[in-house]
């Protein structure tokens, strides 16, 4: 067993009880199909928690970091944060800008050298413009500045 | 017979049209490209490429989705043979044999073997779904509610065939999946539920988002939490790509053989490329008049693997477009750019005028694997070349695609909100064993679920007897124990595989257990 499925298993539970909540405040004819799935989700969670106990007596338990082996936080949080932040951006300052301002700052962090770092950003931005601007026609965000 | 016979020619007439050979021309080579990156997969590629199609005919659509799905399947084998590391879990059997003969300056050869072994593997696959296909759908007309929701409990059960390494776990994944997809407006009460205030929400969670956030945004958080590999550099190559007919003789039998099993694999539910190019692999080695050069650079070893592997590609396409079941993560993904052209997976695809969209994407599968062996043998040495493009590149390029993919739907920033959402939910799942193949499979059949059952509660005032009143709800009640009970058989089909051809499931290649990422 490992102990990380312990949090995997709370958040299931957590995600039945958030839905449980919501769907008693429902209209009861409507009520129906949702509870037959969360009392679903709910039984198979508890079959894998007694699989889990069975697990644990048979053959010990383990952390379950073995699966993040490798793991980088150093790069991975950035970079995650990088991508919330370019949706901010772009939320703000336009497609263009924060696609631009995105591949330059994750590929610097990554240390891709300049030359491809420019050749790169500027391949995306003229796919991306060629595909969904020209041939797609899809108006990419503007930002609220510039509305 | 004649109507079909009129609707098969009517088919390739329209592939034709120039647009479609664009798109058969330009998926095929996006495909490739795709294939051949060790750190994307097919599923990926169409998930990141499904919003590109938006504004083209259903059928052309339809086109540039399967000339990527078939592209993607040969491409692995590029740098499965050149660099020794799969493109997609599909190529692993061939990266066996296949890099033997590169160490032995026969990579043109091997590289030749696979892309003509794959042409015939795909354009076998063709004559199964002209074939099974409408035989199929005509069945599938005679559905009832109650049928449809046997339908849709019997594709559920295929989760426990994609799961990973618990089948439990896969379960939960599907019951989650499941819960996601009561989100929106009751189908019979017209109640909001679970909308959070978002009126965005009204028809449920985007099918297309949560496609491209599950499989494409998710495998960019994946590479960018290890070190950024330096792939080794490809091997060029002078040595011919053509085989001589003496060669093409010798792999004539095992590319026949590997079509039957990849077909057979393709139409399972559960079951998809990596297992059948496995088996293929095996099925060559056995039936070999030159055993002893297995595992030293057998032609017949890349043959057998990469011909079951794209024969798979026509057989999967059949339970999707005839039942609305896709088996797995690839169909399923393709069945969202059908959804979103406001096309109905199931019989009535073979129906009227929609039937003549049909045959045209039946045509053009055809045409797609000329394409394949034209732009596979010209390309080979370019492709070679981009299969080491670095993850750091990947990651923020693929991160871009998925954004502005998820935007273009509905023009809606509270797409991409969701995208992220279920891309940060898929990296999760990945890391924690549950599986992003059966969330989508409950996404997509989770409504036609529940609506078949509601409906059928509803005609019979309450009774469920009506769920068990047909012959043919009997057959979907066996099938459905039988989809439970296969991936216990799957499961060993598929380790007898591995072992006896000596190889291992690729790590490198960035994806999920292989069933899942075909």
């Amino acid at each position: 067993m490992k102990k990380t499925d312990i949090g995997v298993v709370a958040f299931i539970y957590a995600v039945c009880l958030l839905f449980l909540v919501m769907t008693l405040r429902l209209p009861s004819a409507a009520q129906t199909y949702p509870l037959f799935i969360i009392i679903l989700l709910s039984a198979l969670t508890t079959l894998y928690v007694a699989q889990m106990a069975l697990a644990a007596k048979k053959s010990g338990i383990t952390s379950g970091l073995e699966d993040f082996e490798g793991f980088l936080p150093k790069q991975f949080f950035p970079i995650l944060g990088m991508v919330v932040v370019y949706l901010v951006i772009m939320y703000f300052a336009g497609f263009y800008i924060a696609t631009l301002l995105f591949m330059a700052a994750c590929l610097l962090f990554l240390k891709v050298p300049k030359w491809q770092i420019l050749l790169s950003t500027a391949v995306i931005l003229v796919l991306v413009y060629c595909a969904f601007t020209l041939f797609l026609k899809v108006k990419l965000p503007m930002g609220l500045l510039f509305k | 017979m004649l109507e079909t016979l009129a609707l098969m020619g009517q088919g390739f007439i329209n592939a034709l049209l120039p647009v479609n050979i664009l798109a058969m021309a330009a998926g095929t080579t996006i495909g490739i490209v795709i294939g051949c990156l060790p750190g994307l997969s097919a599923a990926m590629g169409v998930a990141l490429l499904l919003p590109m199609t938006f504004t083209m005919d259903a059928s052309t659509g339809l086109i540039m989705l399967g000339a990527i799905y078939c592209g993607a399947i040969f491409g692995g084998s590029i740098s499965a043979i050149l660099i020794h590391t799969p493109g997609t879990p599909a190529s692993a059997a061939t990266a066996i044999e296949g890099y033997q003969m590169t160490l032995q300056g026969r990579a043109g050869k091997a590289l030749g073997t696979a892309c003509i072994s794959s042409f015939f593997g795909g354009l076998l696959s063709c004559i199964s779904l002209y074939f099974f296909a409408p035989l199929l759908a005509q069945l599938a007309m005679k559905f009832g509610s109650p049928e449809y929701f046997w339908l849709s409990i019997f594709g559920l059960t295929i989760i426990a065939g994609v799961s990973s390494k618990s089948m439990v776990k896969g379960l939960i994944s599907g019951a989650l999946g499941l819960l996601l997809s009561t989100i929106g407006m009751d189908p019979m009460e017209g109640v909001k539920r679970f909308m959070f205030g978002q009126s965005s929400l009204y028809e449920g969670i985007n099918t297309t988002c949560a496609l491209i956030g599950l499989f494409s945004m998710s495998q960019a958080l994946i590479l960018a939490e290890q070190k950024i590999k330096q792939r080794a550099r490809a091997t060029k190559f002078s040595d011919k790509m053509m085989l001589t007919k003496k060669e093409m003789k010798q792999i004539a039998p095992t590319v026949g053989r590997s079509w039957i099993i990849g077909n057979l694999i393709g139409i399972l539910p559960g079951a998809g490329a990596s297992i059948a190019c496995f088996l293929g692999y095996n099925t060559a080695r056995q039936f070999s008049k030159e055993k002893e050069k297995f595992g030293h650079g057998s032609i017949e070893g890349v043959a057998g693997s990469e011909a079951a592997n794209n024969a798979v590609t026509g057989g999967s396409l059949i339970p999707m477009l005839t039942l609305g079941i896709p088996g797995e993560s690839v169909t399923a993904v393709l069945m969202g750019g059908l959804i979103i052209q406001g096309l109905t997976p199931g019989p009535d695809l073979f129906v009227g005028e929609t039937a003549k969209m049909t045959y045209t994407f039946f045509a053009g599968f055809v045409l797609i694997q000329f394409f394949m062996l034209g732009i596979g043998l010209l390309g080979c040495r370019g492709f070679a070349q981009i299969s080491r493009l670095s993850d750091a590149i990947l990651i923020p390029a693929v991160s871009v695609l998925c954004v502005v993919g998820s935007y273009a739907i509905h023009k809606n920033f509270v797409d991409v909100v969701i995208m992220m959402i279920f891309g940060v939910l898929g990296y999760l799942c990945r890391k924690f064993d549950l599986n992003t193949a059966a969330i989508v499979l409950a996404l997509i059949l989770g409504p036609i679920g529940e609506k078949g059952l509601r409906r059928s509660l509803a005609l019979s005032g309450g009774d469920p007897g009506i769920l068990f009143s047909t012959p043919v709800c009997w057959v979907l009640i066996i099938l459905c124990i039988f989809g439970i009970l296969s991936p216990i058989m799957m499961n060993r089909m598929e380790k007898n595989a591995v072992k006896q051809a000596g190889g291992d499931i690729p790590g490198e290649t960035g994806d999920d257990p292989v069933r899942t990422s075909d």
